[in-house]
């Protein structure tokens, strides 16, 4: 059956599925008619280092058939609508095999007008090393990322998006492969669309890997950011930590859910997820749910956390004291939430290039 | 009292499994309709309105679906026509236990509820399948208006009370096995603590469900009026049979401004009961719930005990622990609703599973966007001892109030082989020390209950734990 058609058949789900509770399917869907595949446009997607200069060789960005394969654990409606909706749109980036990039590489999607979505496939050779941002930019209604793949045995990747569109609302799915002994920093920081809807996953199938999943999310006005991270351990001696921030302002909403999954026969596996929530108005919530189903009893050690609070006025008195007004403040102390994940997502040339970034969005949301 | 080898095959160490043999005066057949609920009300001689609250309830339940979360798969499994909805094992509701039939009196008395009541109860009600059998109250407690009866008789005596508050913390609509409750209930107890008065020992309800395929689905509702106190404890068991047996119950409480509730629960059904209950309560001003919830046996149970925090500056406590063995699924956990300023909350909950047991802690912590400054603490742990056993957290924290200080902590682990160690090298033997472990891990738990109930789980964990090792 072809995705289409996969789709198709699937029932609408309800609110008693988890994965919809907060953001139903109708709310994210292109249309909002959720027995129809729209036709979508195509993103322009182009790569680049972080200087702005072309990528030496040992990576590249191909378009045309990408891998459909996408992990078991995968959601079955947001997969096969995606995989059906980006068929005009499929690309492979391709890491050779041992390949270290000197400096971050920039894949930038526009995603243009009206509607778009595209596919990724991540084929990163083993042992190689690199730190890749996807940026996502443009003020379309409607943007699809479909991004599969697996990082090989071995390599080192530490892989970050940036969702930075000035409207629209983003649906977003990763279902991704980790390969032995391989060591993944995964970071998000999402600070545009007015609705984002993503589901990350990740599977550690063979022994060794390594997954660092980390958010920095910034809310503000009416929006409503709904993030979904699975982290499956299904190897012998694979370790798992998920941070996620998120400092929502204005009528905004964030909603983090989790779920690490601890297979029979993971053995030494170390999973932990937390989440932090920052609420800077009356009117914001920030809502939280992080899971557990641990199969295995000899674990390192499975354990989650998640802590919600205003601004400190303690350390806001510590810097009006120290001259600042309290909207300098304010902001000081917001970018220093965001920053203890943000500083974790990769090298020192990455954080202070993603601290740019960040400061120019703080500044456009006059938080 | 019956020896009954094939019980005693089945129960195993379950030492609550024995049954009696079955000595009905009213039996209703299997199955559930609109003219049994009418039945049970009719053979009750209820008022019109709790007739009508039965049937409303009966078709909400005919048409509210089965939850589609939890352990489906076992839920599936009920059958909800091969399950007898009333049976009544005694004439009437005894105050002396020489009045009580013979075997039911036995039964009780192996359980050592007789004895308890002498040394450290304010009072005590003993339901035996569908009805109340038993039900006495300290005279001291009756003269200063403390109202302590099993809830047909609640009914019967204080209509208006029963009316004003029943079904007003668990609408009949709440979820489906509310509505089968209200729909068929039955027992249960039904407390009124006047104004200002603190009852100081505990009163405690015993539920025994005796026959095979039977359902129990008693009905509390407790009323706490300002500056009052209460502490309530329940205890239950049943026999194990091959065949499953329903326990639904609903507990309302209710806690008026200053009041203090708390409600202590040992479950210690047999592995082939399904103990599906809604535990409810509401605080108003500065006043205090506190669910202390134990739940060992039981073949699946779903309980929740939740709170809503109504009034400002009331508080609500949480504590539980779960045992999951062999074919058992313990989901338990809790649920708080801060709706108003200055409410704190705390919960802590333990689980342990093991030979293939699955523990699962659920909850849920709502803060309303109106109460300021509100605290909660969640902290969950859990022990996984042996590789075929499994353990869940699904925690959910809504929080709509940035005054808001919530926190939530959760782990998973295996009995540290850094104490076993140190527990084998002072001369205890690998099972004594697990024990001691284990009895370790709960005593958050066990220090909150009654002394004689911390024995008596204490016990019944150790003899849980024989045969853990090797």
């Amino acid at each position: 059956m072809d995705s289409a058609s996969r789709y198709l058949s699937l029932d609408e789900p309800d609110r008693s599925d988890h994965l919809w509770r907060y953001t139903p399917w109708r709310r994210v869907h292109p249309s909002g008619i959720v027995s129809e595949i729209p036709e979508l446009g195509q993103p322009i997607l182009r790569l680049l280092t972080i200087d702005g200069s072309d990528v030496p060789d040992g990576i590249r960005l191909v378009e045309g058939e990408a891998s459909q394969t996408v992990l078991p654990n995968s959601d079955e409606l947001t997969s096969s609508f995606l995989l059906a909706s980006s068929n005009c749109s499929r690309w492979t980036l391709v890491v050779d095999r041992k390949f270290s990039a000197e400096s971050p590489i920039v894949l930038e999607i526009q995603t243009g007008e009206g509607a778009s979505a595209c596919q990724i496939s991540l084929e990163v050779g083993e042992m190689a090393e690199i730190e890749l941002v996807t940026r996502v930019v443009g003020n379309n209604d409607w943007f699809g990322l479909l991004r599969t793949g697996r990082i090989g045995d071995g390599a080192i990747l530490n892989d970050v998006l940036l969702g930075l569109q000035e409207r629209g609302t983003m649906l977003r799915s990763d279902s991704i492969a980790i390969g032995r002994d391989s060591q993944v920093r995964a970071g998000t920081v999402s600070s545009g669309s007015e609705k984002t809807k993503s589901d990350i996953r990740y599977l550690m199938g063979d022994s060794g890997g390594s997954v660092r999943v980390l958010g920095s999310i910034l809310s503000a006005d009416s929006m409503h950011l709904d993030h979904h991270i699975e982290i499956h351990h299904d190897a012998p001696e694979t370790f798992s930590r998920l941070s996620w921030h998120s400092a929502c302002g204005g009528k905004s909403r964030t909603v983090g859910t989790g779920m690490l999954r601890v297979s029979d026969g993971s053995n030494g596996a170390d999973a932990a997820q937390i989440f932090h929530n920052l609420l800077l108005s009356k009117d914001a919530e920030a809502d939280s749910i992080p899971e557990l189903e641990v199969m295995e009893h000899d674990v390192v050690g499975c354990g989650h956390g998640t802590a919600n609070g205003p601004i400190d006025e303690d350390q806001m008195f510590y810097l009006e004291a120290r001259g600042l007004d309290k909207q300098d403040a304010k902001r000081a102390l917001i970018a220093a939430f965001l920053n203890s994940t943000l500083s974790e997502m990769g090298s020192e040339q990455l954080h202070e290039w993603l601290v740019g970034v960040l400061s120019q969005q703080l500044e456009s949301l006059g938080s | 009292m019956v020896d009954n080898k094939e019980a005693r095959d089945a129960v195993g160490d379950y030492k609550a499994g024995w049954h009696d043999p079955e000595n009905s005066t009213i039996r209703f057949d299997f199955g559930l309709s609109e003219e049994v609920v009418r039945e049970i009300s009719g053979l009750k001689d209820e008022p019109t309105w709790m007739t009508d609250i039965r049937v409303k309830a009966f078709k909400h339940f005919s048409e509210r679906p089965m939850p589609t979360w939890g352990n489906t798969h076992l839920l599936k499994e009920i059958d909800f026509d091969n399950i007898c909805y009333y049976l009544r094992s005694s004439e009437s509701t005894e105050k002396n236990w020489d009045d009580v039939p013979e075997d039911i009196r036995n039964t009780f008395e192996r359980l050592g509820i007789p004895e308890a009541e002498q040394k450290w109860l304010s009072g005590v009600t003993a339901q035996y399948e569908s009805e109340a059998v038993y039900h006495s109250i300290r005279e001291d407690l009756e003269e200063q208006g403390v109202i302590f009866l099993d809830m047909d008789s609640g009914l019967r005596e204080y209509p208006e009370i029963v009316k004003k508050w029943f079904c007003s913390v668990v609408p009949h609509s709440d979820n489906k096995f509310a509505a089968l409750n209200t729909a068929v209930w039955s027992g249960g107890s039904f407390i009124y603590v006047p104004k200002g008065v603190h009852v100081e020992m505990p009163v405690q309800a015993y539920f025994r469900i005796n026959a095979k395929n039977m359902g129990q689905f008693e009905r509390t509702l407790i009323i706490a009026d300002e500056g009052s106190s209460v502490h309530y404890v329940e205890g239950c068991t049943a026999p194990s049979y091959s065949t499953d047996s329903l326990h639904s119950a609903v507990v309302e409480l209710v806690a008026l401004p200053g009041a203090h509730i708390r409600y202590s629960t040992i479950q210690n059904w047999s592995s082939n009961v399904y103990n599906l209950v809604t535990k409810r309560g509401i605080a108003h001003e500065n006043a205090k719930i506190e669910w202390v919830d134990g739940n060992i046996g039981s073949k699946l149970t779903m309980k929740y005990p939740a709170v809503i925090l109504k009034g400002e500056g009331s508080h609500a406590e949480v504590i539980s622990v779960a045992y999951s063995g062999e074919g058992q699924h313990q989901d338990a956990g809790a649920k708080i609703h801060h709706l108003a300023s200055n409410t704190t909350s705390k919960i802590l909950s333990k689980s342990i599973s093991k030979n293939g047991g699955r523990g699962s802690y659920r909850g849920m912590v709502t803060v309303s966007p109106k109460a300021d400054n509100c605290k909660l603490n969640v902290v969950c742990d859990a022990l996984i001892l042996d590789e075929d056993s499994r353990s869940d957290t699904y925690p959910t924290m809504e929080v709509s109030n940035p005054t808001a200080r919530c926190e939530h902590e959760a782990s998973v682990s295996k009995v540290s082989d850094d104490q076993l160690f140190y527990l084998m090298s002072r001369g205890h033997s690998e099972e004594e020390a697990l024990a001691m472990i284990v009895n370790g891990f709960f005593e958050p738990f066990t220090r909150e209950l009654p002394m004689e109930y911390a024995v008596e789980l204490n016990q019944l964990m150790a003899l849980e734990m024989e045969g853990s090792i090797g």
